[in-house]
């Protein structure tokens, strides 16, 4: 820990740190550009810099974009990035009774108590549970991938054949290029640029940037900002007496969904708005602009920051899509997270954890401030903003390997992303196939390898063989509700998805 | 009423996806259980794909008869401006080597500002050299990113 701060009070460190959540907040306050795209983007420009700097540096842009994405969904009724869409609900409503400052002001604080919160739960859990994870092989790897790919599809909205057959697409794309166990290459077209697989950041890039754009500039691009003076930013005592709980409740959640693969942000921070409606004495004032509504999911989906880090850093998978790019970024900057990380290079894992407590504290000390200035951001006219947003996309791309084919793959992937939300399918399943696929397939192989080709080595090992029940209980539980009404005999129609 | 919906048509296509992703699976190699070949795991989620999309067709299908019908996707919108920015991507992901990055992002940027949602021409043209001499001076200059030379050099 002291070896963290010692690496995370470097002046380089620091300001990377900085520029990180200055970045992250900014991307959050901006609709259509996700803390994905932007980490994808700029991980090009981390290059020249030291690993420990680049990670601090994606890694504030990750919170920061948490804590900025409330900006707009107070202020304008338009959620900055997914995880604050809940937000509007409440929060615009308090703006539009002249109460903006306080709900910024909650927002901004339950931010930095569930943030820190979230920093302190990643130090105590981190460590134990990577020594544990020294224990896993290939059979417990695999099963844990195959249970995290199943959470995010059981999570998923729609149907969730969409959602496997996602995952299942995800899965083929991360195939594509050189079989890692025989060497030999598969589906490469005689195209060099994918003998290395299919990027992933121009996949994401093109997926959420992209395809953002395009389904934006369709609709109309008017948007009106709520003019109000904004004051009073600090909240009074019965605002904190109201929001207090709900922040510490949502601080559990966030953290909690967050570790487990296939959850993050996004779901806590409906599953908080959801759990204060039910907790509350007065449900039905929710989305009337009730402060818990604001200070609850604010507070989850920045403790789901946290959390987060803990299945990267201890077992090398990627939680989210966000940390799959972080995934990528540290094996860029030749770093392998897992359970090694910790004793190889304590240096990092520590300097990236304690930054975060920094980064919390300059985020709250940036966005009580700045408000005015992420306003008058907002106010850019979406015309003159998109095609920045699509040349920062198209640079990203670019400079990764100074391919026009990545530039090729994003824009075929925007347009993807692009249908596939016109036609109701999720792309993070895809996503996280794509990010665990390589892995997933060496796990696979070796365990069969292992057993002499006997698939039940996944269900005799224990700690694989509970993975696989959690699994298949999440795969079975949609038909559940189907069955129930069938054996009470009612037609099959009125059976839900 | 439409003959099809929205997911009876993507789940057909997922399906013709899916068994061709499992049919070019086959020559690179399935190999055996306790020895995995090079096309195991793209032949497993070809088979994946197919059967999803199978079991989504029946699905939608059943949908259908309940009276779900398609869906107008393109109904309330301006698809055309999609259209304009695919276009313009396309075409500046083609002429980037060609043109250089300097001159083919000011005709990039000019082009959006103009042909979207149409911006006075003082506006397009500072917004075209200044936002190409930004990026080249952030990218090219500062970052050292390798950005593609044109016939003048840059």
């Amino acid at each position: 820990m002291v070896m963290g701060f010692q690496v995370a009070l470097q002046p380089a460190n620091l300001l990377f740190c900085f520029l990180g959540v200055l970045i992250g907040t900014l991307v959050g306050v901006l609709p259509g550009l996700g803390p994905v795209a932007a980490i994808s983007l700029l991980l090009p420009t981390t290059f020249h810099v030291t690993p420990v700097s680049a990670i601090i540096m994606l890694a504030g842009i990750y919170y920061g974009a948490m804590y900025g994405g409330s900006t707009t969904s107070i202020l304008v009724n338009i959620p900055g990035e997914a995880a604050s869409v809940v937000t509007c609900l409440d929060g615009y409503k308090m703006a539009r009774q002249g109460r903006a400052g306080p709900a910024l002001g909650i927002a901004a604080f339950g931010s930095f108590i569930a943030g820190t919160i979230g920093v302190v739960g990643l130090m105590l859990i981190a460590p134990p549970l990577a020594e544990m994870a020294l224990k896993f092989g290939p059979p417990e790897y695999f099963s844990l991938m195959i249970m995290g790919l199943t959470i995010l599809t059981f999570l998923a909205s729609g149907p969730m054949w969409k959602a496997l057959l996602m995952a299942a697409f995800g899965l083929f794309l991360g195939c594509i290029g050189m079989d890692t166990l025989m060497g030999a290459t598969r589906f490469t077209f005689d195209i060099l640029e994918l003998s290395d697989g299919v990027g992933l950041v121009p996949v994401v890039m093109g997926l959420f940037g992209i395809s953002e754009v395009l389904l934006n500039v369709e609709q109309s691009m008017e948007r009106s900002i709520f003019e109000t003076k904004i004051r009073n930013l600090l909240p009074n005592l019965k605002d904190w007496a109201d929001s207090l709980p709900a922040i510490l409740r949502g601080t559990g959640m966030g953290f909690f969904l967050g570790v487990l693969p296939g959850g993050g942000a996004v779901i806590s921070s409906f599953v908080s708005y959801a759990v204060e409606k039910k907790v509350s004495k007065h449900p039905e004032k929710f989305g009337t602009g009730v402060i818990q509504g604001v200070a609850g999911p604010e507070s989850a989906n920045n403790a789901a920051t946290g959390g987060a880090f803990i299945p990267l850093l201890t077992l090398g998978i990627p939680a989210n899509s966000v940390m799959a790019i972080l995934l990528g970024a540290m094996m860029i900057h030749g770093m392998q997270p897992g359970p090694m990380l910790v004793k190889e290079q304590p240096g990092l894992f520590w300097g990236a954890i304690t930054s975060m407590y920094l980064g919390n504290v300059m985020l709250l000390v940036l966005n009580l401030p700045l408000i005015g200035l992420w306003v008058k951001v907002l106010k850019v006219p979406y015309p003159i903003l998109f095609p920045l947003i699509l040349l920062f996309c198209l640079i990203g791309a670019y400079s990764l390997n100074n391919s026009i084919v990545e530039v090729a793959i994003m824009v075929i992937f925007g347009l993807l992303g692009y249908l596939f939300k016109k036609f109701e399918y999720e792309a993070a399943p895809l996503v996280l196939a794509l990010v665990l696929g390589p892995m997933l397939e060496t796990a696979l192989r070796r365990s069969l390898l292992l057993s002499a080709g006997d698939p039940t080595i996944f269900l005799t090992r224990p700690i694989s063989a509970v993975l696989m029940l959690i699994a298949l209980f999440l795969l079975a539980y949609p038909l559940v509700p189907w069955l129930r009404k069938r054996g009470r005999g009612l037609p099959k129609g009125e059976a839900k998805d | 009423m439409s003959r099809i919906n929205n997911d009876q048509a993507s789940a057909a296509v997922w399906f013709i996806v899916g068994l061709m992703i499992t049919i070019a699976s086959v020559p690179y190699g399935l190999g055996t259980l306790d020895s995995p070949g090079t096309g195991f795991l793209p032949f497993l989620a070809g088979m994946a794909i197919t059967l999803l999309s199978f079991i989504g067709l029946l699905h939608a299908t059943l949908k259908r008869r309940m009276g779900v019908g398609w869906k107008p996707m393109m109904r309330g919108v301006i698809w055309k401006k999609s259209l304009i920015v695919l276009v313009a991507l396309f075409a500046y992901a083609l002429l980037l080597k060609a043109l250089g990055f300097f001159l083919a992002t000011a005709l990039f940027i000019g082009f959006l500002l103009r042909a979207v949602q149409p911006q006075r021409w003082p506006v397009v043209m500072a917004g075209a050299v200044g936002t190409a001499v930004g990026a080249y001076g952030i990218f090219e200059v500062w970052l050292k990113a390798q950005l593609p030379k044109g016939p003048w050099g840059f």
